[in-house]
């Protein structure tokens, strides 16, 4: 099915900016809603589902190496409701990849080309992400590997521009209303986190294998320590406006004025934004051809990338009419279905999975 | 030899309407006679029609019947004269016998090889060396004296430096291996030679370094030309195109160059040349995306300067391809990203021209690029003419009149410079290429088209493979120790090991601890 290798510092690029890409513009704006001036506690409740995501898909892919998600589930779970559970998920990866696009689009649509069909702006990507996903896992390795430093270090350099506008004392008071608001705030981040789930799709195809948990863990810290930076800048910058904007990261980036000349930096916000969206959509899209090609038994999954590209950009339209119920969505129906999709149930199969493993020698 | 022979068998299923030797199929495998006429009828109608091949007829010692074959202008005739004709015509010889022992012992020729098949024949003919047919034998003797008019060695002219040698290869291929002969010494540096093109019946010489150069690679290399099938071969371009992995890529995925100094550097890396005869451009293989944006000189001169001009070329490469695309951009999109200052004066002198920038940046683009394609072309005395015109029409009367602004012709200017700084031409000219579907995608799209299309080219860039290697290599897939000779040129002693190609590979290419210091001079 997928013959590339990628080395598993590849699959930490891959998994950094699949999550960090989208989290660093909306994420904030949520979080702060609930969390007020405690929003970067958030990321750090919410990392830990992506620790114990992680964990869960590290056992569950080493109780059974070298096979597919979609294998676990049918060995786990007997042929046939591990074959529902794999359409489910098949499913669930496809619709998420139409909400990325979709969200993608609305964020340029809104901050940058107001006056261009947003049925352009999702077929150029699709059509993008399309070709990638024909080159395989290799050529997603590679892509990442060369658009991470353009991401992380322009992150960085963004913020020490931003290092003379900082103000601290927005910081306080902390956890003014007790742990809880944090907390709160952090139901809508671990969706994030739970994206690690995906490596699980990428891990059969590592060509180091016993690396692949420390560079899990490592890109784990990694979107932590970014999303912690992101949030607290963010606050130290707009304070308790944050929660009014929906990118605040990219309002709190108009604030950069180096001697009246380096002003402006939201183009580079808009460029990170659109190679992370690429390389999250591509991410997606090729986990969703690929499960697709598994689930089906199929010898290839390339034949089926261009179909599946048309029923994305239909998905990104279908249940999603306007901006009030992608919001409304992203805070009521993402969380729950995040957790149960990428943790609670991958949990449970594990759980069969060590269960059968210890029941079998008694077998007869 | 037998290589060359294997070569015509593999080739015979082909038609070729032209080939001489199509007029009797059946005499592939002929074989000489031994009564002389039967072997010249058979010779003159083979080059019927031919003026340029010449027929001397000769008795050797008076008595036995002889033909010299030899194409005039590619055989040495002084040589023959005194080495051949003189000899033979004084020779006491009665019979077949003492007659062949005194060829083979008594003609002071350096090679002389005995032929009995009609093909062979013809090659050693059309090579150039003349061949002796005697009454009574049934064998052909090809006597080594082949010499045509050539190029001397010169400077090379694609390839200028400051520093380096300065010879450059010629058309001649066996000039050109023995420049390399002379570079590597150690008998490890190995040459095979193929033969390629029906009618042309190219040399075609792989070159590598036994023990550095990967055996799978050097196999590669030789089923890849082996598969070649064609009428001729005039240029190592021919050969590029037919081996490369992807053939509809704009970039170059095999490195061509005309200086002995690169090929024996790429060489001493593990990779493997292809020199062809008739040109002087050597291709290499395999070839990465920043090999070809080194240059032979980036090795010979200090190494903080090296580094620093390669950042210099990274920069204007990307400059090359996203400027005038980014001024579209942002002049039909994002006024709000340019300074103040800036806008107003960009503004002030847009004021008059009458088109969109798209417009205006695509005229000035084709027309650029209209002028460098002719001034390549011109003759050196109308050339300079073009430049004039160039100059005066586009860059003073075009913004005089008000067609084009200013900061247009600067950019354009500054994209030209740009696109001439990459080091290998035919690199060059791909990211050329690319520029004007972006300038495109930029005015559609303004900087989400831009940002689409260097997307689109990192992915296909990141999906090339040449001969193996991925393109993007050492940066993705990452090879950090390779970095040292990519993101800077790291100093000669630093320069430990050599870059991994593909599979089993000879890690060192110096001793340790070379770095110079005073306390390890010779005192």
């Amino acid at each position: 099915m997928e013959k590339g290798k990628i080395s598993s510092l590849q699959m930490g690029m891959i998994m950094y900016l699949t999550i960090m890409s989208t989290a660093i513009l909306t994420v904030p704006g949520i979080t702060a809603k609930y969390a007020k001036q405690d929003l970067w506690l958030s990321p750090i409740w919410a990392s830990l589902v992506g620790f114990i995501t992680l964990i869960i898909v590290i056992r569950l892919s080493k109780n059974h190496p070298q096979q597919s998600f979609f294998q676990i589930c049918e060995q786990t779970a007997g042929i046939y409701i591990g074959k529902l559970v794999g359409f489910i998920y098949v499913c669930f990866l496809a619709y998420v990849t139409g909400q990325i696009i979709r969200s993608y689009a609305d964020f340029i649509l809104t901050v940058y080309l107001p006056q261009t069909p947003i049925s352009v702006i999702v077929i150029s990507m699709t059509v993008l992400a399309a070709f990638t996903v024909i080159g395989g896992l290799e050529v997603i390795g590679r892509v990442s590997q060369i658009f991470f430093p353009i991401f992380f270090f322009s992150i960085f350099i963004i913020i020490i521009l931003l290092i003379p506008k900082l103000n601290l004392s927005n910081l306080l008071p902390i956890m003014e209303d007790g742990i809880l608001p944090s907390l709160k705030g952090a139901i809508i981040p671990q969706v994030w986190f739970g994206e690690f789930f995906l490596i699980i799709f990428l891990l059969p195809f590592l060509s180091d294998q016993s690396k692949g948990r420390k560079w899990g863990m490592i890109t784990i810290f990694m979107v932590l320590f970014t999303f912690l930076t992101a949030n607290l800048i963010v606050l130290f910058i707009l304070g308790q406006n944050i929660a009014g904007s929906i990118y605040p990261f990219l309002k709190a980036t108009r604030f950069v004025n180096l001697g009246d000349f380096i002003e402006n930096m939201d183009p580079i916000i808009i460029a990170l934004w659109i190679l992370g969206s690429f390389v999250k959509i591509t991410v997606f899209y090729y986990v969703t051809a690929l499960g697709i090609g598994q689930w089906l038994n199929l010898t290839d999954y390339k034949p089926i990338v261009w179909p599946l590209g048309i029923l994305i950009v239909q998905l990104s339209f279908w249940s999603l009419p306007n901006l009030m119920v992608i919001n409304q969505h992203d805070e009521t129906v993402s969380p729950f279905l995040g957790i149960i999709m990428q943790t609670f149930i991958p949990l449970l199969l594990l759980g069969i999975s060590s269960f059968r493993k210890k029941v079998k020698p008694v077998k007869i | 030899m037998v290589r060359r022979v294997k070569n015509l068998l593999k080739t015979k299923h082909i038609n070729l309407s032209h080939s001489a030797t199509q007029k009797k199929p059946s005499d592939k495998q002929a074989t000489l006679t031994y009564t002389i006429n039967e072997n010249i009828e058979y010779f003159r109608s083979i080059y019927a029609n031919c003026s340029d091949v010449v027929f001397r007829p000769i008795l050797i010692g008076g008595v036995i019947q002889a033909y010299l074959l030899y194409i005039d202008g590619l055989a040495n005739v002084e040589e023959a004269d005194e080495q051949i004709l003189n000899p033979l015509m004084n020779s006491s010889a009665k019979n077949t016998n003492e007659m062949m022992n005194m060829l083979e012992n008594k003609i002071p020729v350096t090679n002389l090889r005995k032929l009995s098949t009609l093909p062979e024949c013809i090659d050693s003919i059309s090579t150039g060396n003349p061949l002796l047919l005697c009454d009574g034998i049934n064998i052909g003797y090809s006597l080594c004296l082949a010499k045509w008019e050539k190029r001397a060695i010169g400077e090379p002219t694609a390839e200028v430096g400051i520093k380096g040698p300065r010879e450059g290869f010629t058309e001649t291929i066996n000039v050109s291996t023995s420049q390399l002969r002379r570079i590597i010494k150690s008998p490890s540096l190995k040459m095979e030679e193929l033969f390629i093109g029906q009618l042309t019946k190219t040399k075609v010489v792989i070159s590598y370094i036994e023990g550095i150069a990967n055996h799978n690679l050097i196999e590669e290399v030789h089923n890849r030309l082996e598969r070649i099938k064609i009428d001729g071969i005039l240029d190592s371009g021919y050969i590029e195109e037919l081996i490369e992995d992807h053939p509809y890529s704009p970039f170059p995925q095999i490195l061509s160059t005309e200086r002995p100094d690169v090929v024996c550097s790429n060489l001493l890396e593990g990779r493997v040349a292809i020199l062809v005869d008739g040109t002087p451009f050597v291709i290499i293989a395999p070839t990465t995306f920043f090999s070809l944006l080194q240059s032979h000189e980036d090795y010979y001169q200090r190494f903080p300067i090296s580094s620093a001009v390669r950042w210099l070329r990274y920069l204007f490469l990307i400059i090359s391809v996203l400027l005038p695309s980014l001024y579209v951009a942002i002049l039909t999109f994002h006024h709000e990203m340019v300074p103040t200052a800036l806008l107003l004066s960009v503004a002030a002198s847009r004021e008059a021209v009458p088109f969109p920038a798209l417009v205006e940046a695509l005229m000035m683009e084709v027309t650029f690029e209209a002028l460098r394609e002719a001034g390549i072309r011109l003759p050196k005395q109308v050339g300079a003419a073009v430049s004039i015109v160039g100059a005066l029409v586009i860059g003073q009367a075009a913004v005089q009149a008000g067609l084009v602004s200013a900061p247009m012709v600067i950019v354009v200017a500054i994209t030209g410079i740009a696109s001439f700084m990459i080091p290998r031409y035919a690199m060059g000219i791909g990211f050329r290429i690319l520029r004007f579907p972006i300038i495109f995608l930029a005015g559609a799209l303004g900087l989400l088209g831009v940002m689409m299309g260097i997307i689109a080219i990192i992915v296909h860039l990141s999906t090339i493979r040449s001969f193996g290697v991925p393109y993007l290599s050492p940066l993705a897939p990452l090879k950090g120790s390779e970095l040292k000779d990519t993101l800077i040129r790291a100093p000669w002693w630093k320069l430990k090991t050599r870059p991994h190609l593909t599979g089993e590979y000879n890690k060192n290419r110096q001793s340790p601890g070379l770095k110079p210091d005073p306390s390890k001079g010779g005192e």
